[in-house]
């Protein structure tokens, strides 16, 4: 067991570290979030109750945990698996998950404090206000639901070469930022880019975190689809690692 | 394959008639004492229609210094990924500390240095020191941070971060990640490749010391000089079988033993085949050269023969020659040599 917690820490401690990791992952939803802040009046109404400043908020928290998730894993996970680092940690004890599971939970260690970042930065310059018991239930509920997220990033990984992960990477992070709905509200969208958002689990993880603050309770359906992204995005990297290790390459 | 180790010499080293390949001995596993390190029995492993190892018999005991010769595509990266549960046979059996390869690497009982891909094998954005913490820590019983430091010789390197080490340092680095859990044994697949001849000798320096600790080592190499002057036996590998085994300088003794070279008119390749202790013959011109298991019987057959020929000489062959007459391939003709 402690083999594993040193493994995490030193993942954690391994991303934290990364000067280009931080500045992908922090300054994306954060200079967005004041580019976009004055697209609209922050005051504006756009979804049910919720005001295009606490919208923007809760996009951009999505965001920057779908750009962190994508970087830690991505890009990082396919240049260690063809430097040979991966290979040589199945050589060590620990057992072949772990290799895994300790990528997907590093994602999610390092999206915490992602989220809590940009929800300051919502308060301080978007003028943002909640009841501290939203500000909780928000983030917890955010930082649960990006755990399709931090799958998806260790998936990439495992199917991008060094070469591609970076266009696949950007790829992803706009094509589920913008049509999911994160840069604009979904209601201002086409009918046919509105529905296009909802195959998207980028717009059912803000949708989650927004129908908390417009009291429209849990939204079932967000849930429900954002599990079915995280059971189908496990079982494709679990079968991935195992084509991999037949082939004595993971 | 030919059983090259002493008590077996006589059986292929007595036969001077023996034309081309020495006679084919069953491989028998020569471990005497104690439980073998690792025992291979008929072990098939294919990628597709390649058949990349072709019922390879192997056995070495506890405390040996092997190499694994061969040339590129030998079956030697195979073995080695077998040994450490990374790949299943397809046929046979493969046995590492008298388990199963996965449960030793589980136990942490064996290290191994891997062939890198594109990168250092090294995990990128840490210090050389806190990498090799961080293997220390996968282990349950490791050696020694300093210890481990001291005999990879990377002391001055543990601030490093792991991007910038040259090619020969970063292979120190993970011959200290590789030693770092303390393992009974270990394997290095292609341990000297990006070093230079400096950087070579220190290695094995450190490599026999490490072995004198009375741990099992296998190495893969295709440098006849390393394999000759740091393994204990040699074992030569080709197309996935194993075609000879026994000590280098048995090896070198055993095999080609002698070249006799002469200038010939009108050499005739086939009544030359034919002469005793003759295994190869090459013609360049009117230059002869002939590979023999007995030098003496090759010559009075020559003169006996008819044969017109002046200039000629014996000359001993090296290991490379020995490797040639084995493996019917060249040894990595474009590498340096170990020192």
């Amino acid at each position: 067991m402690s083999a594993l917690v040193a493994f995490e820490r030193f993942e954690v401690a391994r991303l934290l570290r990364s000067w280009k990791f931080l500045a992908i992952t922090v300054g994306f939803p954060v200079v967005f979030y004041m580019l976009f802040l004055n697209d609209h009046s922050p005051g504006k109404v756009v979804d049910g109750t919720v005001t295009w400043r606490v919208y923007l908020m809760v996009s951009m928290c999505s965001f920057g945990a779908l750009v962190a998730a994508l970087n830690a894993g991505g890009s990082r996970l396919s240049t260690e698996r063809s430097s040979g680092w991966a290979r040589q940690l199945r050589v060590t004890p620990i057992p072949a998950w772990s290799y895994v599971a300790t990528k997907v939970t590093a994602s999610m260690v390092v999206i915490l404090p992602v989220l809590v970042l940009v929800e300051l930065v919502g308060m301080a310059f978007g003028g943002v206000s909640l009841g501290v018991a939203s500000w909780f239930e928000l983030t917890g509920l955010l930082w649960v639901s990006a755990i399709p997220f931090a799958i998806l990033g260790v998936f990439v990984g495992f199917m991008v070469t060094a070469e591609t992960a970076y266009p696949v990477v950007t790829a992803l992070m706009f094509v589920l930022g913008y049509f999911g709905g994160l840069f604009n509200p979904v209601g201002h969208m086409s009918p046919s880019l509105q529905t296009a958002a909802r195959i998207l689990p980028s717009f059912h993880q803000a949708s989650l975190g927004l129908a908390v603050l417009d009291h429209r309770g849990l939204g079932i359906e967000d849930a429900l689809v954002l599990v079915a992204y995280a059971a189908l995005l496990g079982l494709a990297v679990v079968w991935k690692h195992r084509v991999e290790e037949s082939r004595g390459l993971a | 394959m030919v059983d090259l180790s002493e008590t077996h010499r006589t059986d292929s080293g007595a036969s001077p008639s023996a034309r081309h390949a020495p006679s084919v001995v069953r491989a028998r596993s020569e471990v005497v004492g104690g439980d073998p390190a690792l025992r291979f029995d008929g072990v098939v492993r294919r990628y597709g229609d390649h058949v990349a190892l072709d019922h390879l018999d192997l056995a070495v005991a506890q405390g040996e210094t092997v190499a694994l010769l061969g040339p590129n595509g030998a079956g030697k990266s195979t073995t080695i990924s077998l040994l450490l549960g990374l790949l299943r046979p397809h046929a046979g059996s493969v046995e590492v500390l008298g388990t199963s390869p996965r449960q030793a690497v589980a136990q942490g009982r064996v290290g191994a240095m891997l062939q890198t891909g594109s990168g250092s094998g090294l995990p990128s954005g840490v210090r050389v020191g806190s990498a090799l913490q961080l293997v220390r820590r996968l282990y349950r019983r490791p050696a020694p941070f300093d210890l481990t430091v001291e005999r990879a010789g990377i002391g001055a390197l543990l601030g490093r971060p792991t991007q910038r080490l040259s090619g020969g340092q970063a292979q120190q680095v993970r011959f200290a990640v590789a030693i770092a859990g303390d393992p009974e044994l270990v394997f290095l697949d292609e341990p000297t490749a990006a070093m230079d001849v400096e950087s070579r000798r220190s290695f094995w320096r450190m490599m026999r010391q490490f072995g004198e600790e009375g741990r099992t080592i296998l190495f893969a190499t295709h440098h006849l000089q390393e394999a000759d002057q740091v393994a204990d036996r040699v074992v030569v590998v080709n197309r996935g079988r194993v075609v000879a085994n026994g000590p280098g300088a048995t090896l070198k003794a055993a095999v080609a033993t002698r070249q006799v070279c002469f200038v010939s008119r009108r050499p005739d390749e086939h009544l030359l085949d034919r002469l005793e202790g003759v295994t190869d013959v090459t013609v360049r011109g009117t230059g002869v050269t002939l590979d023999s298991l007995d030098a003496d019987a090759t010559i009075r057959a020559l003169v006996r023969s008819n044969v017109e020929f002046s200039g000629l000489e014996v000359t001993g062959a090296g290991l490379e020659e020995a490797f040639v007459a084995l493996t019917g391939c060249d040894a990595a003709p474009d590498q340096g040599r170990a020192p």
